[in-house]
């Protein structure tokens, strides 16, 4: 008779994180990392040649790379690129079988999969972020736009991640909410603001991407979420939606073909 | 040791699995589940590796439920059916993995990885990505996953769907002293005599039923009485006709263009027979084909001989 240990939730979680690394190095890992750090780089470029043709450079340009490039634009696109590549991928390409028949934890094997692609997301964002200090940011506005961007990027990949595993179109839905829910509440009463993700990533790095005018119709006072409530809201966010993730997966019976059978 | 008590298997409104019953007694062996192509051997398998719970009755695995359940999960290695891996990875990163996935860490995991690869035959070769091997490397690989563990319980789904002869025959060594070793191995597949080969306990399947359960003996002679159409091409087709309506085995003739259509029973007797009477010039035979001698065609037989 066979006598080996159960695997703990930190070996699951040890054993797909690595043995998945090297996906994070291949195509869609490259695409995730040329999403933040390539439109800074463009900026960089272009502010080089402005300077040496002596024109002016908009002092507020790198809040600008940052709210409309980065925070609205590039980051939901990151997460919509790296949620089908965690354990939504091991579905569709009917190969979670091979890990559900093993002992070890099954509710931690999304977030195995999925932290290694936000580890491997947030490395380029600080990248990135580390780039708006040439274009005109300070030290301690890196310190507060990196921890808006990969604390949010943290909580919309572990809320894709969860679409995913509910939603034949998980990613279809999440576009839907990133482009369209969170742009459109701005100008909706003020505490619908704080059921979109743009409300805390704004309210960490301390600055607006655009004031809503007066003159606007249905236009709302914006709010804002004090820094470290903003911070918990994301963090816990996303750790309920992985612990959704991994709820989701133990109770689903998954059979050889992918689909869920009656039970 | 594997107990089913009126387990079954629905799919929504599709019925994978009927209410079936049956025990696997303690220790080393090789069962065979044999069936057609959507008989219901996937079906039963998803239930005793644990993937799936039951729609109804009981599935018991070392006494326990396999579903969701480490401690019977740790003593059961699978080897589905299909050509699926994750891509991007090689043999040995996945390996490593999976074996962490069992419980094995350190050197016992290396050991591990390196004693299922002897077994399979691929220890030169596991550090290929997976789309650059083929697809019996591939299946080697699969195998071995299943190994890893030393599990108590190998279920295979068609293993041998894909290799080559020889890694076919290696396969079936493997299996065979594995069994010896006392591990007990259930197997299926959709060709007879690929079962027969291993093992003399076979669980026949059809349509979502268990059918039969017996012996390899037992099993043919049910296939036996299954007449099996033959069709012999032959310059003197009425002479064909003339000597098989004296054989005892012939059910039916008929007449074709240049051909004597013959359906008859127990052709594992009536063909050594057709065979010396064409080498002995009795017969001038030009081809010889059979036309339904597909399992679908003799569970079909065996469902209407059942009624």
């Amino acid at each position: 008779m066979s006598t080996h240990a159960i695997p703990t939730p930190f070996q699951t979680l040890s054993a797909v994180a690595r043995g998945y690394l090297p996906r994070v190095m291949q195509a869609r890992g490259w695409v995730l990392a040329a999403l933040p750090v390539l439109p800074i780089g463009l900026f960089l470029a272009l502010t080089t040649i402005l300077k040496v043709q002596g024109e002016r450079i908009p002092p507020a340009l790198y809040l600008s790379a940052f709210h409309v490039v980065l925070a609205k634009f590039m980051l939901p696109i990151m997460a919509l690129v790296a949620a089908p590549a965690g354990i939504r991928e091991d579905i569709e390409q009917r190969t979670i079988p091979l890990m559900l028949a093993r002992p070890s934890t099954i509710w931690m094997l999304p977030f195995g999969k999925g932290v290694l692609w936000f580890g491997w997301g947030a490395l380029w964002l600080v990248v990135a972020c580390a780039g708006l200090l040439a274009l005109g940011s300070s030290p301690e506005a890196f310190f507060y736009q990196a921890a808006a961007l990969v604390l949010t990027y943290w909580a919309v990949l572990a809320f894709m991640s969860l679409l995913g595993l509910v939603f034949k179109r998980g990613t279809l839905w999440g576009a839907l909410y990133l482009f369209i829910w969170d742009p459109l509440v701005r100008i909706f009463p003020g505490n619908l603001q704080r059921i979109t993700f743009v409300h805390y990533l704004e309210s960490i790095a301390g600055t607006r991407s655009t004031e809503v005018a007066a003159s606007q119709l249905l236009a709302q006072e914006q709010i804002s979420t004090p820094v470290g409530l903003a911070i918990l809201v994301l963090i816990v966010f996303g750790l309920g939606c992985w612990a959704l993730c991994g709820w989701k997966l133990q109770a689903t019976p998954l059979g050889l073909a992918g689909s869920e059978s009656e039970g | 040791m594997i107990r089913l008590e009126r387990a079954s298997l629905r799919y929504g409104d599709i019925l994978g699995l009927s209410p079936t019953s049956f025990e696997l007694p303690d220790g080393g062996g090789i069962t065979g589940l044999l069936g057609p192509n959507g008989a219901g051997k996937s079906s039963l398998i998803q239930l005793l590796s644990g993937l799936l719970p039951p729609s109804g009755g009981e599935v018991g695995i070392f006494g326990e439920s396999p579903f969701r359940n480490p401690a019977v999960l740790t003593r059961i290695g699978l080897v589905p059916e299909g050509d699926r891996f994750p891509v991007g990875l090689n043999g040995t990163r996945w390996l490593r993995m999976m074996g962490e996935l069992s419980g094995l860490t350190g050197s016992a995991l290396d050991e591990s990885i390196q004693r299922a690869l002897v077994a399979v035959g691929m220890e030169t070769r596991a550090q290929l990505g997976f789309s650059s091997m083929s697809k019996g490397m591939r299946q080697r690989i699969r195998m071995a996953q299943a190994l890893l563990h030393d599990p108590d319980l190998l279920i295979l789904d068609e293993p041998f769907n894909g290799l080559d002869p020889e890694a076919r025959l290696n396969l079936m060594e493997l299996m065979r002293n594995l069994a010896l070793g006392g591990k007990r191995i259930i197997v299926s597949s959709h060709i007879l005599g690929e079962v027969a080969q291993l093992t003399d306990r076979i669980l026949l399947l059809f349509r979502g039923r268990l059918l039969a359960e017996g012996s390899v003996a037992e099993i043919r002679e049910l296939l036996d009485r299954h007449p099996v159409e033959l069709r012999i091409a032959s310059e003197a087709a009425r002479q064909v006709a003339r000597w098989a309506v004296e054989q005892d085995e012939l059910v039916a003739l008929r007449m074709e263009d240049g051909a004597a259509v013959l359906a008859v029973r127990n052709p594992r007797d009536f063909l050594p027979r057709l065979q010396d009477a064409v080498v002995t010039g009795q017969l001038p035979l030009r081809a010889l084909d059979p036309l339904d001698l597909n399992l679908d065609a003799v569970f079909q037989y065996l469902t209407k001989d059942h009624a």
